[in-house]
Formats: C-alpha cells, sequence, structure tokens
C-alpha cells in the first residue's frame, strides 16, 4: 500500500502565510487533482510533501511512515517522485543519460512500462539527441519520464499540461494511464480544468493557502465559493 | 541495438588516461637536462597542479573553493612536524599529508557544505584566513612568524631525495599520484558530480544524496590539497605561513578556469601556461603582473570553456 497522508500541513515564509491547515489522504492508486488560483500555495505544496521546502507546522505520512522534513532524496527513495512546472532535466546530456540517472539516483530499478511509455511519448527514437536539442514538449514528457523511471509510488505533477499544444496535452492523459498502471497514486496540480474533469475523481481547490473544497468536479466547481475564487465575486466584477 | 540504459562501467576516458601520461612522462625531464631554471618551473607548476586539482574536483560539482591553501597547509606543516621528528619516509609522509586534511576536512565540510554559491566561496576565503591565524598563533607547534626551517629530506626507500634533481622527481611522483587519485574519483562518480554541478535539485528530487557526494568531493580535494602542501614543503624543505596565504588560491582557481573546468587535462594545461607565462612576464620587473592579468582576463574573455574546453569545441566542429 502506498498511501500519503498530510495533516494540518503549514508553510509560511517569515510572516508570510503560503498555505496552512491543509489536511487530505491520497490513498493507494487514486488520483487527485488539486485546482487554485496562481498564488493559492500548490506548487508550495508539492515543494513542502516532497521535502524541497520544509514545513512550518504538520505531519507528512507515506506509507504509515512520518517523512515530514525529511530531506528530497529521502523521501525519493520512499516512493515519492515529483515533476516541475517548467521543463527540468540534465540539459547538457542526451535523453538516454537522463532516463539513466533518474533510474540510478533513484535505485529503486526499472519500472515496467518505461520502454513503452519513451515509446509513446515519441522519444525512443530521441535517445541519444541532447535533452536541450528537444523541442519544449518532448522535454516536458521527458521530466515526467525521469519522475516516472524512479518506480514512483506517490507521483506529485506539478502542471504537467502548463505550455503544451492541444495535442501534446494528451500525452499528460497518457503519462497518467502508465503511472496507474505501475500502481502508483498521483497528485495533479493543474490549471487545465478540461484535463482536471478528464482525469480526476476528486479534486481539492486551495484558496490564498486555504482548502477551499474538496469533492468531485462537479461537485466542487459548482460551489459559488469556488466560483468566486476563480473569477471574482459579482461585486468584484461589476 | 543500444539497451535503454547502458551498464554503468568505471573506465578512465582519453583525458584521464591523457593527464597520467603527462605525469609519467614529466620524470623524464629531469633526466634530460641539469637546468636549475627548468627545475624550479617545474617544481612550481607540479605543485600548482596538484593544488589545482583540489580547486578542479570542487568545481565539477560548480563549488568554488578558496579552502586550498589551509588544507595545503595541514599537509605542507603535517611534513615539517614529522620531519622534526625524525620521520621522513616518502610513504608515510606521503599517507599523512593526504589523510590529516582529509580528517580536518570532514567536519568542517559538515559546515560549510550547508553554503551554496557566494556563501560558500566566502566561506572556503575565511577558512584560509582562519588557517594564517591559527599558524601565526601557536608558535610552539608552528614555528608562529619564523615558520619550520631546516626540515631533513625525505627518504624513499632508504635513500634521501637531497638533490634537486631527485626533489622534481619526488614533486612528479605526487603530481601523478594526486592525478590518478582525482581521476579514479571524478571519473568514478562522474555522473554524480555532472548531475550536481548541472541540476542539483533536480538530482535530489531523483534521489541522489547529493551532501554525501560533496562531501566526498571535498574530503577527497582536502586531502589533494595536503599533497601540494606536502610537495611545496618538501621543495623549501621550509613550511612558512607566506607559503599558505589565503591569496593563493586565487592563482590556483585561475589555473583551472584557464585551463578549463570541463576536462582534467584543464588544470594542467592552464597551471604550465600560467606558471610559464609567470616567469616569461617576470622578467619585465613592475609590468609583471600587470601582464599576468591581461593574460587572464584575455583568456577568461575569449576562451569561455579555457584553454582545453575551447580546443575540444574546436575538434567537435572540425569532425
Amino acid at each position: 500500500m502506498s498511501e500519503l497522508r498530510v495533516e494540518g500541513l503549514a508553510k509560511r515564509f517569515g510572516g508570510l502565510r503560503v498555505f496552512q491547515d491543509i489536511s487530505f489522504v491520497l490513498p493507494s492508486g487514486a488520483l487527485l487533482g488539486v485546482i487554485g488560483p496562481n498564488g493559492a500555495g500548490k506548487t508550495t505544496l508539492i515543494n513542502v510533501i516532497s521535502g524541497r521546502q520544509p514545513a512550518s507546522a504538520g505531519r507528512i505520512v507515506l506509507d504509515g511512515r512520518d517523512v515530514t522534513n525529511q530531506p528530497a532524496h529521502a523521501i525519493s527513495r520512499l516512493g515519492l517522485a515529483r515533476s516541475f512546472q517548467q521543463t527540468n532535466t540534465f540539459k547538457s546530456v542526451s535523453v538516454r543519460e537522463n532516463i539513466a540517472r533518474a533510474i540510478r539516483f533513484g535505485q529503486r530499478g526499472i519500472p515496467k512500462g518505461l520502454e513503452n511509455l519513451l515509446i509513446e511519448f515519441g522519444l525512443t527514437a530521441r535517445l541519444d539527441e541532447q535533452s536541450d536539442k528537444l523541442p519544449y514538449g518532448l522535454q516536458k514528457m521527458l521530466g515526467l519520464a525521469m519522475a516516472f523511471a524512479t518506480s514512483p509510488k506517490v507521483l506529485l505533477l506539478d502542471e504537467p499540461a502548463a505550455g503544451l499544444e492541444r495535442a501534446e496535452r494528451n500525452n499528460v492523459d497518457l503519462f497518467v494511464k502508465h503511472v496507474r498502471e505501475a500502481g502508483a497514486s498521483v497528485l495533479i496540480v493543474e490549471h487545465d480544468m478540461d484535463l482536471i474533469r478528464r482525469l480526476c475523481p476528486r479534486i481539492l481547490v486551495l484558496d490564498a493557502g486555504v482548502l477551499l473544497a474538496d469533492g468531485s468536479p462537479a461537485e466542487v466547481l459548482a460551489r459559488p465559493d469556488v466560483i468566486a475564487a476563480y473569477l471574482g465575486d459579482s461585486e468584484e466584477a461589476a | 541495438m543500444t539497451p535503454l540504459i547502458p551498464r554503468a562501467r568505471f573506465l578512465l576516458g582519453g583525458a584521464e588516461i591523457a593527464a597520467i601520461l603527462v605525469f609519467a612522462a614529466a620524470f623524464a625531464v629531469p633526466t634530460m637536462t641539469r637546468s636549475v631554471l627548468v627545475y624550479s618551473v617545474m617544481n612550481q607548476a607540479l605543485v600548482g597542479v596538484v593544488a589545482a586539482q583540489s580547486v578542479w574536483i570542487m568545481l565539477r560539482m560548480n563549488l568554488l573553493s578558496f579552502a586550498s591553501p589551509a588544507f595545503m597547509a595541514i599537509g605542507g606543516y603535517t611534513v615539517a612536524i614529522a620531519g622534526q621528528h625524525d620521520i621522513t619516509d616518502a610513504f608515510v609522509l606521503t599517507a599523512a599529508a593526504f589523510l590529516l586534511p582529509a580528517l580536518v576536512a570532514v567536519p568542517l565540510g559538515a559546515l560549510v557544505l550547508r553554503l551554496k554559491g557566494t556563501y560558500f566561496v566566502l566561506v572556503t576565503f575565511v577558512l584560509s584566513q582562519i588557517m594564517q591565524l591559527l599558524l601565526f598563533e601557536t608558535p610552539g607547534l608552528t614555528g608562529g612568524s619564523n615558520g619550520i626551517s631546516g626540515i631533513p629530506p625525505v627518504t624513499f626507500l632508504g635513500t634521501e631525495l637531497a638533490t634537486n634533481k631527485q626533489v622534481v622527481l619526488f614533486a612528479c611522483g605526487i603530481a601523478l599520484l594526486a592525478t590518478i587519485i582525482t581521476a579514479c574519483l571524478t571519473r568514478y562518480f562522474r555522473q554524480h558530480f555532472a548531475a550536481i554541478e548541472e541540476n542539483e535539485i533536480l538530482a535530489e528530487s531523483l534521489g541522489l544524496v547529493v551532501w554525501r557526494y560533496k562531501a566526498l568531493g571535498f574530503v577527497v580535494a582536502a586531502g589533494i590539497a595536503g599533497l601540494a602542501g606536502y610537495s611545496l614543503v618538501t621543495m623549501l624543505l621550509t613550511a612558512h605561513p607566506s607559503s599558505f596565504e589565503s591569496g593563493t588560491a586565487v592563482d590556483f582557481i585561475a589555473y583551472t578556469i584557464v585551463g578549463g573546468r570541463a576536462s582534467i587535462l584543464g588544470p594542467v594545461v592552464g597551471t604550465a601556461s600560467l606558471v610559464y607565462a609567470t616567469n616569461l612576464f617576470g622578467t619585465h620587473g613592475q609590468y609583471a603582473q600587470g601582464l599576468y592579468g591581461a593574460l587572464i582576463l584575455v583568456v577568461v574573455l575569449a576562451l569561455r570553456g579555457g584553454v582545453v574546453g575551447t580546443v575540444a569545441s574546436l575538434v567537435r566542429r572540425i569532425r
């Protein structure tokens, strides 16, 4: 089982509160979307869960083990991987070397389905190309493939569709399918509401660092406070 | 078809083999000439290249260290103090000159490797300054401002290395040993070091224990700097604080940057070029420092990858 449990998580930078009292459970094999306006604290939430930044309060429990404020490498080796909002690869080396580093550094073996994923992304034909010579979309897919190559049990995706063309966004669906077939659970932070509706049976809404809603997309997106958070309330609009 | 993930193999690359061969070949030079000038320039270059390798190891992880003079001082004074106690065996002294600075680097690394960028640079510079203070303020151990002089020559398999030629040959041996250690370390962990150099955040998020490799690099770099100090003290038969001033780190960094930081040949070529230039410009009296600075400026601005990096990129283009 690979359950991720977040309890009362908070993050402050000095006097600035980024988010507070965030609690949720990502059960084994589940898929959870996180949405919210810019500045809501979504990326920082991923940074804190993955060990990139320390939590100010609260607990993060992975498979029953408290991993709060553990270093990023330790959390990664326990099976929690992440992707980045921007393209993030080792730019001076080949696609093959990028994947090889992910496998070696993760030390969890080669995940089942990795080769198929690379074929479907169109990366197999470009394995020996330097990664920064790839088009933006493929660099983004390479970043996702690298996170998958660490054989994660839980995967945090930070805006995987950002900057992608419409046709390329299908690759995100494909990626999530592969990850779930491999038995991992997925948390997706995303602005693309079509993608969120398509993929996620459950979503969380963050607004100004507060957990505003938790439920199915249909329920959550119909709530007036969520609509107001995204579009501004009627008085503001007027 | 090439497998998706090639097996990691530990083989020295062309640059590493070339660097080792350079120092193996250097043994021939003292047998071909008796020129004191050649011996002197060679000695300077051999000490410089070992110190530059210490800098280069840390640059492989994008860490610019000014701590090399501090560790050189530990290596050099270890040998000097051992000499005062009639310990002159080359093997014992080599082990001590490497291990003592490396051991000191363990707790220091735990402190300074938390820092990055400018902060790391500043703190390593401060380490070298503190070392100067320690050398001056512990006269009972280090001789204070007088240093330690009259150190007996090193003995190698029972033979005293007393002549100029023997000292140069000994410096060749130390440079060869330092090059082999540096080549093995940076080749074996090349993917780890390269990943840290290029994208530390990504490397750590993939599971690489970044601090472990930084600490390993820092400890070995300290040991290598200790060997440079050993070589220097063996050449001068004196250990003096002025030999290990923090400012000398600038020279070792310049050797590495001018030669090129992408290859182990960089410190070798950079040191050889700049030591030769120093001696050449030395004949121009008061203009010497200016000419030396201008040369570094021109090379850094015109050859962004250093001499070796630029040559390598030209060769790639021609191919």
